[in-house]
């Protein structure tokens, strides 16, 4: 079984009973059948405040979830630095701001990016709908790639 | 002055989001004041139909800070469809339940505390917003943010263990629950070598405990009056003897200088209890019927619970309470902020009570599912870690849900949490010219205490947005800011 670098750790966000927001989870299910370590795939709805505790632990962390936004390739991956700005409530908080407490409380840095995927529709139902698949694919057909230059 | 209508919207670090509106009238006083939550309610209608197994599972996405509460609370009402009441359950999974439900307040309390709380606590009312977060808390004393981190951690593992994930996980099934511990799961929480164990986090929670007192020595007058107003409390008791009690009981209600108002078997509550609307709310209240709208209301919640139980049956946490009891010479507290210092007693409750369930043998036995004769109508109370909550479900012949009532804690508190607001709002903002930040906040920390989940209140469903609102007299919009 091919396998991931332990000291990678990818972080699906998302909810996959709303169609689209499913495709973090999607992209780790993929991610999954090519073979990756699932002990480095998380699952989660949203990121909280002990999830800078988790990533202390890594390397190199990807945060991958579903995106509104235009995106020219149909998903966007940008690396990510510390954000300090303060308006998280406690139920939802931004990659940038975990990666900011896990350096304030545990003195580490890791490599981090989000990778962002564009999807269209958000309803209460299971499953992607056809474009939002397609940038899935397209997405992970890049990450797989350029893991090696990633971490 | 002309008057107008100031608006805070939404709230911040409370779960879900609500809005503030302070009246103010022509002379600058606070003509009135309260919360509003306008979020569309839809779990009641939209569970109908559904069958009755699938509603622990579904109906815990109320909410992704407490969803145990929800899947437990459904699950006994959903046990009592299947012909199981609390007490024919089996050993094994009452108790697996029930550590499933202390790892969940364990973790909510501390996240409460350490990420909603402390910041006011530690900065105070005057600290600038960039200053009133974790991070800020973090920067300035890394050993309490990263206790809290692992604090929250450690319940949420409690809570993985159990239900196979952190959020919206699965233990109980009608009758019972699916699976028992394992030995090799009980070694993780006991062993400390990939977390801190038990025992470190029983003396984590003293030490906050201690924090909390010296805290409340340094600032007594403050901590005592802010927000504080005579009320009714509320909580489920321990059957028998009384005690603190959040699995199954008892609803007990004193008035607010110790007067038992009702003590209840906690399926009777329709009996005892009706609901009042208003027209600005989606939040309902809830009011108990013998003494009406007006003085029939409740406060729920760990300052209730330590106010309506008789002692706590764990041996640290009943020093604790003892401590705390002393304070007000054993009458009822009804000093709000001291609302922190009761969910710390809890914390520390939880912290041993999970250590005693770890060391239990039970949990990893193999008696799991019970059935009896099957009913059409269940209802299920737990106190959550906001309070009382209770799930009522009736279902057709083929098992399918046809009626559905929820009231959760942030709505049993819902006309305690709009005192609050009136009593800061009269204290604060009468005659200045301007609203502070510091006063605003002093608002929003009335409303904090109670720690409100206001998507769990209305069963929220899609975004929230973030507007502040300032509007005169006459509803017209003078600013509007969104955050």
């Amino acid at each position: 079984m091919k396998k991931l670098d332990n000291n990678t750790l990818f972080i699906g966000i998302g909810n996959n009973t709303r169609q689209d927001d499913g495709l973090g989870w999607c992209f780790l299910d993929e991610l999954e059948k090519k073979g990756f370590n699932t002990n480095n795939l998380i699952y989660k709805y949203q990121l909280m405040v002990e999830d800078a505790d988790l990533i202390s632990n890594y390397e190199t962390v990807f945060f991958i979830d579903a995106s509104k936004n235009n995106l020219e390739q149909g998903f966007s991956i940008s690396e990510l630095t510390p954000s300090k700005e303060v308006n998280f409530s406690t139920h939802a908080v931004p990659p940038n701001q975990i990666l900011h407490l896990c350096e304030t409380v545990y003195d580490k840095n890791p490599k981090s990016y989000t990778l962002e995927i564009q999807g269209y529709n958000w309803n209460i139902e299971i499953g992607l709908s056809k474009l939002a698949k397609l940038n899935l694919n397209k997405a992970l057909t890049y990450v797989c790639k350029n893991i090696p230059k990633l971490s | 002055m002309e008057p107008k209508k100031i608006t805070i919207d939404p709230v911040t670090r409370v779960e879900g989001h609500g809005k503030v509106t302070i009246k103010i009238d022509e002379n600058g006083k606070v003509s009135d004041a309260y919360l509003h939550v306008v979020e569309f309610r839809g779990f009641e209608k939209f569970i109908q139909g559904h069958p009755y197994w699938e509603v622990p599972i579904i109906v815990q996405r109320l909410c992704g800070i407490c969803p145990v509460s929800h899947h437990l609370a459904a699950a006994k009402a959903i046990d009592q469809l299947v012909g199981i009441d609390p007490e024919n359950l089996s050993s094994t999974a009452t108790k697996l339940r029930k550590l499933l439900h202390y790892g969940q307040v364990f973790q909510s309390h501390a996240l409460h505390f350490f990420y909603l709380a402390s910041p006011d606590l530690l900065f105070g009312i005057n600290a600038p917003v960039e200053k009133r977060n974790i991070v800020a808390v973090a920067t300035e004393n890394k050993e309490l943010a990263k206790k809290g981190i692992l604090m929250r951690k450690f319940g949420q593992e409690i809570i993985t263990s159990l239900s196979g994930k952190k959020i919206h996980g699965t233990l109980a099934v009608p009758g019972g629950v699916h699976k028992a511990f394992t030995p090799k799961q009980l070694e993780y929480f006991l062993d400390g070598k990939q977390i801190p164990n038990i025992d470190t986090m029983i003396s984590w929670s003293k030490e906050v405990i201690d924090f909390m007192k010296s805290f409340h020595l340094e600032n007594r007058e403050w901590v005592d009056n802010f927000a504080a107003y005579p009320s009714n409390h509320l909580g489920l008791v321990d059957k028998v003897s009384g005690a603190l009690e959040l699995y199954d009981g008892r609803i007990r209600s004193i008035d607010s200088k110790g007067k038992e108002l009702l003590n209840i078997e906690d399926i009777e509550y329709r009996n005892h209890f009706k609901e009042g609307v208003e027209a600005w709310s989606y939040l309902k209240f809830p009011y108990m019927t013998k003494y009406g709208r007006e003085k029939g209301w409740n406060r729920v919640g760990p300052l209730a619970r330590l106010n309506t139980c008789t002692h706590i049956p764990t041996p640290l946490a009943e020093i604790e309470r003892q401590q705390f009891k002393a304070y007000t010479k054993n009458k009822p507290n009804n000093m709000t902020m001291h609302t922190h210092w009761a969910r710390l007693i809890e914390l520390l409750h939880c912290a041993e009570n999970i250590k005693e369930l770890l060391l239990d043998e039970d949990i990893m036995g193999n008696d799991l599912v019970r059935k009896g004769t099957p009913r059409n109508k269940g209802i299920g109370v737990i106190e959550a870690p906001r309070g009382t909550l209770i799930h009522e479900y009736h279902i057709d012949n083929k098992g399918l849900i046809t009626k559905c009532n929820l009231i959760v804690s942030t709505t049993f508190n819902n006309e305690a949490i709009n005192q609050g607001v009136r009593s800061v709002s009269q204290s604060t903002l009468n005659g200045k010219p301007k609203i502070t930040e510091p006063m605003l906040n002093q608002i929003e920390m009335a409303i904090r205490a109670y720690d409100p989940c206001l998507s769990c209140a209305t069963h929220a469903l899609g975004q929230m947005p973030l507007i502040v609102q300032l509007e005169d007299n006459h509803g017209n919009l003078l600013d509007e800011k969104t955050r």
